[in-house]
């Protein structure tokens, strides 16, 4: 028998639910200090299959399965779940969803003391993970208060304080801003080379494959398209359900000798009198709280695709809110059309401007998506034969017109998301203020989904330009404002740092380190091709240019 | 909506007692002044003012307490108070049936009819309500600073200590941090709903229909808190809760301040019991002097 630490054998599962496998077939072998890299578009099976290994398969989910996984050599489905947590520890998406415990210190020591270790031995472990982590000085700090970052490394320390010699970690950098996230990345490098085997589950192959994993598995439909080498640019991976280097992409579609997509033409610039204007803005929420926003200037005018990019927790969100007027300023002004936030009302500003929140969870509550999307201009008194042509109009938008009757909540995530925007559509506000409209979703969605918003299609308009006058989206992904923003913004240390086109605001790479943000391949390539295309351009639309 | 409270350590008395000493003395107020059934002010004004000293020695800031003590002082005031005053239910039969002046007279009538009653207010209504609210007062100036003053880290030691099982002292733990991340959301959706048109200072119409309006913030709150309790599960099994009898890596150990306090808690209970059925004294009466006020 093997005893490599992990051995799966023509695993096949089927949840009760749903009529089909969820994964078929999955037979590989990971040695001792393999790093394996799983990608693929969601609903591919790589949640299925990290639900096989840690063994919430078939504990908490009911199916079918079939085939083997072994753990050093015993059916995972044969050992209690205190043995298989001492040899798989788990780190999930959101390490807001793993933290269990009010401290560090606690939190760290959770498992170890589930499995009833004495006192002394459970402290001498979490002092060692807090230390292997470079995090000791995070041990009496309370959870709530932790960056994503920090949260993350918290997460991992308490999995590490298990013991385990397979660490599970599944899309771990979602959550993460980009400089966090390659940090996030070294250390699972480092952990690889001191011997504990990783299966690392990630869209972002372009990230992950900086920390060079031994293997990449590609998996569609539940099935395995590729298993192998990672350096040789395999042909079954489809450059549209993951994130490669935008160098991979282009060499792919020279070879595919594809038609390069129309390059998305930016909005036609149009000055005039700005729709939203910020003067010398301060804020904090509380006398005794330092500021969050600190002399902000800011003015948006009509034609703009604004991408605001900066750390997580730099006060992006808070920048926002009071474009709404959720937030007023300490002191100076914030103007919708002219008007003073001061003295309207949320529910009069939602005229001029619509605000769609991170999490559709947050905001979708109504039986059927029309009930849903006529919610908003409900509240804002329009005349029912105005609500249904706006309704109408803002669902064949977003192409959900089939899902008119469904429950929003029984959606699945990007079309909830795209539910959020055609309700704000439907109140015909001018001004699209979106927080981070990618969050939670892969690339290949969160692509699907920003061509639908920003890119004309048959010849008519862009949702975006056909509905709104200006357009402002907050991001920490740089790709987002490479590929669709005519306007960037870098937002840190309280202030807009930065304010422009793109090409002038992503060519500083030293200030974008500085604020966390990581160049991207894409971002690279755009650069150094600029000269030639004049302007950013997605990957695909660059192999016309690349030499 | 759900108040937010901030833990910050202090250093007084009070926070440095062990918090099972703390809940222990609650519970021995709580029924010691229950279950005998106590209504004579002198036993509820001097444990009145036992509960007062201890809650000042908490020294918290009237700023961070004061909505608390704003919701607590309209639910005393109003529901307790009044409703001790027009129905002199919820205590002893003898508060309507000792013969007592009537001061005055509230006529409750349906509007447009002539049907209702005449509620007659006597002394002893008066008396009683008084009472009653005091004895929540001293219940509730024990219950408020806990969450204020004790470290959230050891609520479930805490009960583990007491003798709960694991499972039940966990649960406890969480519970506690629950209701904050519930705060949280809903202000979340709170905002999201807002920027979609809705005020809820606007609603109208019926109760219904009010219900109703709430929808939107009631359903994704609860979504959300089911989807996160579903991910704490799978997050504590994953890290082999519930497998093994646990270790609790803080130890509580009382102190002779604990043993204090725990005697006085004692000495509460054990006394009102005896004075209530040993010696008979403790029941409901309106004092003369009271009773004078009026005539």
């Amino acid at each position: 028998m093997s005893t490599h630490p992990l051995v799966i054998e023509n695993l096949t599962f089927k949840y009760r639910t749903r009529p089909e496998n969820a994964i078929e077939n999955i037979s590989l072998e990971l040695k001792q200090g393999e790093l394996l890299l799983i990608a693929g578009a969601s609903g591919c099976g790589k949640s299925t299959l990290a639900r096989c290994i840690n063994g919430l398969i078939p504990r908490s989910y009911r199916g079918e399965r079939r085939g083997k996984v072994l753990l050093h050599g015993k059916d995972v489905a044969d050992l209690q779940i205190a043995e298989v947590a001492q040899t798989v520890g788990s780190l999930l998406q959101d390490p807001e969803r793993q933290i269990v415990a009010s401290n560090v210190f606690n939190e760290v020591a959770f498992g170890p003391e589930n499995l009833g270790l004495p006192r002394g031995e459970i402290v001498e472990r979490v002092d060692q993970a807090l230390k292997r982590l470079n995090i000791e000085y995070l041990r009496d700090r309370e959870t709530f208060n932790l960056s994503g970052g920090e949260k993350q490394k918290v997460a991992l320390a308490g999995v590490l304080t298990m013991n385990p010699s397979i660490l599970l970690l599944d899309e771990p950098l979602a959550s993460l801003d980009p400089a966090s996230a390659h940090e996030a990345l070294e250390v699972f490098r480092s952990l690889a080379d001191e011997g504990k085997t990783i299966v690392l589950i990630e869209h972002r192959v372009e990230d992950a494959i900086a920390i060079k994993p031994d293997r990449l598995l590609y998996m569609e439909g539940g099935k395995i398209q590729y298993l192998g080498a990672i350096d040789n640019l395999p042909k079954e991976i489809d450059y549209t359900q993951v994130k490669l280097p935008a160098t991979w992409v282009v060499q792919r579609v020279k070879e595919l000798n594809q038609a390069a997509e129309t390059p998305t033409p930016l909005a036609v610039e149009e000055r005039g009198e700005p729709l939203v204007v910020f003067e010398d803005v301060d804020f904090r929420y509380d006398e005794e709280l330092p500021f969050v926003l600190k002399d902000v200037n800011l003015k948006i005018y009509a034609g703009d695709l604004i991408a605001v990019l900066g750390p997580n927790g730099a006060g992006k969100s808070t920048l926002v809110k009071h474009a709404i007027g959720l937030l007023k300023p300490t002191s100076g002004r914030v103007l919708v059309e002219g008007k003073d936030t001061r003295k309207m009302s949320v529910a009069q500003i939602a005229r001029a401007l619509g605000y769609v929140f991170q999490s559709p969870t947050h905001m979708l509550y109504a039986p059927t998506v029309r009930e849903e999307l006529e919610f908003g201009p409900k509240n804002l008194k329009y005349d029912s034969a105005e609500i249904s042509k706006f309704v109408n109009e803002s669902l064949s938008s977003v192409n959900l017109e089939e899902f008119v009757e469904y429950p929003p909540l029984a959606l699945s995530f990007g079309q909830q998301k795209r539910t959020t925007i055609a309700a704000v559509l439907a109140m015909r506000s001018k001004i699209l203020v979106m927080d981070e409209p990618t969050a939670g979703q892969d690339f290949a969605n969160y692509t699907h989904f920003m061509n639908a918003l920003c890119q004309p299609s048959d010849g008519a308009q862009s949702i975006l330009s056909a509905n709104f006058a200006a357009t402002l989206f907050i991001t920490h992904d740089v790709d987002l404002a490479v590929t669709y923003a005519n306007r960037a913004l870098v937002f840190g240390d309280k202030r807009i740092i930065a304010d422009g086109k793109p090409q002038d605001v992503l060519k500083d790479t030293e200030l974008l380190l500085k604020y966390r943000i990581r160049p991207t391949s894409l971002l690279k390539l755009n650069l150094d091709l600029l000269p030639k295309t004049g302007k950013f351009l997605p990957a695909e639309a660059l192999a016309a240019y690349a030499s | 909506m759900l108040v937010a409270w901030k833990y910050r350590p202090r250093n007084t008395f009070i926070q440095r007692l062990d918090p099972r000493t703390r809940l222990i003395f609650l519970f021995c107020v709580i029924f010691g002044v229950s279950i005998p059934e106590i209504w004579d002010y002198r036993i509820v004004l001097p444990l009145f003012l036992v509960s007062l000293t201890l809650y000042l020695m908490a020294r918290i800031a009237w700023k961070d307490v004061k909505r608390v003590w704003t919701y607590i002082l309209i639910l005393v005031v109003f529901i307790v108070g009044l409703n001790a005053l027009l129905s002199a239910r919820g205590g002893p039969s003898s508060v309507t049936n000792i013969v007592s002046p009537v001061i005055f007279t509230v006529p409750l009538k349906i509007p447009f009819t002539q049907l209702g009653w005449d509620i007659p207010v006597t002394v002893s209504k008066i008396w009683f309500s008084f009472n009653q609210m005091f004895r929540m007062l001293t219940m509730t100036l024990l219950a408020i600073p806990i969450p204020y003053t004790i470290d959230p880290n050891i609520y479930g030691t805490a009960f583990r200590q007491m003798g709960a099982s694991d499972k039940v002292s966990f649960t406890m733990d969480l519970a506690f941090r629950f209701l904050p991340t519930f705060a949280r959301d809903f202000s979340i959706t709170m905002d999201a709903q807002r920027a979609r048109g809705y005020e809820l200072e606007s609603m109208e119409g019926g109760i219904f229909s009010r219900i109703r309006r709430l929808a939107p913030l009631i359903i994704p709150v609860v979504m959300q808190s089911t989807v996160t309790g579903e991910e704490v599960i799978d997050a504590m099994d994953l890290r082999a809760f519930g497998t093994n009898r646990r270790t609790w890596l803080k130890d509580l150990k009382y102190a002779p301040r604990d043993y204090l306090i725990l005697g006085l808690g004692i000495f509460i209970f054990v006394g009102c019991c005896v004075l209530r059925w040993g010696f008979g004294v403790g029941g409901y009466f309106v004092p003369d002097f009271f009773t004078n006020l009026f005539l």
